[in-house]
């Protein structure tokens, strides 16, 4: 529980410098809740909190909490410069990620940076993490080590059925990372999502991301998934 | 713009349909999509309606401290030296009650005649002929081109468990779990949990998980091979954890390793494939403590 408050202190000051900014790249706040399932937790349920701050036209963070029934935990912060090219965006995604996953008493420290290019109907992107894994009470000058996965290669390739400015889209994505999490290189993750803009300010997103497991195993099976709808509050009223 | 982008879907199918070659004789590509033996939910209940059979073996160990050869990644083909070499020192080993194989026996169909031979038709899991016995873990190589079936003839269950007792009444648990599609399924987890739930109620000297996946990605030899998925990763370390199991045998990577994490040591071990470099087994030594070693072939 003392992690959970530790988190949200975190996130409270990123949160609130999410208020007002005219242009384009304006302030947000989102919030979904999901239903998930899979074959480990079987069904829960998931609430996401987070923030999108455009800082100048070049850098842009975002933040993501995740608080599940199943008592794991995630709070993310990305770092996002991009350059706007004549045509697309190409941008250098820098994430950090912190995994409380209470129920087995177990840290996950992972991160991970992506080069990525963004354009009206494609986004794609690659990169490398890493990961750390530290039981609860781990003392960090003990002779004992921590789990340490050094390099996972990360991957994203999505695609939009309308150009990004619209006031609706959808959008299929096969990827290995989302905002509360980052697989191995094997274990994709398959998304299905969309959103509406109800008005300048208001916007409704649904996402359905299915979990194979033994893909690589040649045995592939279904595993999990993960249904989310959330409203997204940007401020300001944006120059369009 | 559009056509380009459904230009670029449609090259990616015809790619993709390229990799799934249904003449392949090694790996089952289309497995990648949808795996062709029944899935683990399925193989876990009929492995406990074998179970109910034939119950859980309790192996008499004839010293207190005892071996146990653990082979691997096998992938028998149209060789098998390594196997036999194995085989024939095990079976020259005195303190050494059974051996066990951790999954990947066959490198694909066609195959299960070169293994029989190789194990001089030992026939039932546990095995036994001329006192040896040897315990069986399901792989994905065992398990693709729909070889469920083939393996369960053959084998028997792929969730069970095993005692070992010694002469003056210790006993050490084995616990035996299906990991061949990267997953333990709803079912299998429950009774995993329920096993161990129970084991905490015996009084066993140590307790040992085995299955084929490994559960870390920690260098680049494994690059090739695919885990559980995160949360079944995290799940497991958890409950090994809580009941105090010592170890976690596991293969799948073809590549040894050793990682001590909250109490519990997880060892892969090196594959036996002939052309395996290095190719080997691992003694391990059950006493007071559990000690290992890894063997290579010469």
């Amino acid at each position: 529980m003392r992690r959970l408050f530790t988190i949200i202190l975190l996130a409270l000051p990123v949160l609130l410098l999410a208020q007002v900014q005219d242009g384009d790249n304006r302030y947000a706040l989102s919030f979904n809740a999901g239903y998930a399932y899979n074959k480990t937790y079987q069904s829960y349920g998931n609430f996401d909190l987070g923030a999108y701050l455009p800082f100048n036209e070049n850098v842009e963070a975002q933040v993501d909490m995740r608080f599940s029934t199943t008592n794991v935990h995630s709070f993310g912060l990305q770092v996002r410069p991009k350059i706007t090219l004549p045509v697309g965006c190409l941008y250098f995604d820098t994430r950090l990620l912190y995994r409380d996953i209470a129920r087995n008493e177990i840290n996950e420290y992972s991160g991970d940076v992506l080069l990525g290019y963004r354009m009206q109907y494609v986004n794609v992107a690659i990169g490398c993490g890493m990961r750390v894994i530290t039981p609860f009470h781990y003392e960090w000058h003990s002779v004992g080590l921590p789990v340490l996965e050094p390099f996972i290669f990360t991957y994203k390739v999505e695609g939009f059925v309308r150009p990004q400015t619209s006031k609706w889209n959808l959008s299929l994505c096969i990827t290995n990372i989302d905002d509360y999490q980052i697989e191995r290189v094997w274990q994709p993750l398959f998304m299905l999502g969309g959103w509406y803009n109800i008005d300048h300010n208001w916007r409704v997103r649904l996402s359905t991301e299915c979990k194979p497991t033994g893909m690589f195993h040649l045995n592939a099976a279904f595993y999990g998934l993960d249904v989310r709808a959330g409203v997204e509050y940007r401020f300001g009223r944006g120059r369009k | 713009m559009k056509r380009h982008i459904i230009s670029a879907i449609i090259i990616a199918l015809f790619m993709l349909a390229g990799c799934v070659d249904p003449d392949s004789t090694t790996l089952d590509m289309a497995g990648m999509f949808c795996g062709s033996s029944p899935r683990v939910d399925q193989r876990f209940a009929e492995s406990q309606a074998l179970n109910a059979l034939s119950g859980f073996a309790t192996v008499k160990a004839q010293s207190e401290n005892y071996r146990i050869f653990v082979h691997a990644d096998t992938h028998i083909m149209d060789s098998r030296d390594n196997l036999e070499h194995f085989i024939h020192e095990y079976r020259n080993a005195l303190d050494c009650p059974l051996a066990l194989h951790l999954g990947d026996l066959v490198d694909a169909q066609n195959h299960w005649d070169y293994m029989k031979a190789a194990y001089s038709d030992i026939p039932q899991n546990p095995a036994k002929i001329g006192g040896d016995t040897l315990f069986m873990t399901l792989g994905n190589h065992d398990l693709f081109f729909g070889q469920w079936e083939q393996y369960k003839n053959y084998w028997g269950s792929s969730a069970y468990y095993f005692i070992v007792e010694t002469p003056s009444g210790k006993r050490d648990l084995f616990l035996i779990l299906d990991s061949a599609e990267g997953t333990l399924g709803t079912d299998q987890m429950a009774w995993f949990k329920e096993v161990l739930n129970w084991s905490d109620t015996q009084d066993f000297r140590h307790k040992v998980v085995c299955t084929h996946t490994h559960l870390f990605k920690s260098d680049g030899s494994q690059g090739h091979t695919s885990n559980f998925e995160l949360e079944e990763t995290y799940e497991i370390m958890g409950l090994l954890a809580q009941h105090d199991v010592e170890m976690y045998w596991s293969a799948h990577d073809h590549s040894r390793e050793e990682i001590t994490f909250n109490g519990v040591t997880y060892l892969v071990l090196d594959a036996l494939q002939e052309g395996s470099d290095p190719a080997g087994y691992m003694i391990a030594t059950m006493g007071d403590d559990i000690g290992y070693r890894f063997v290579e072939m010469r």
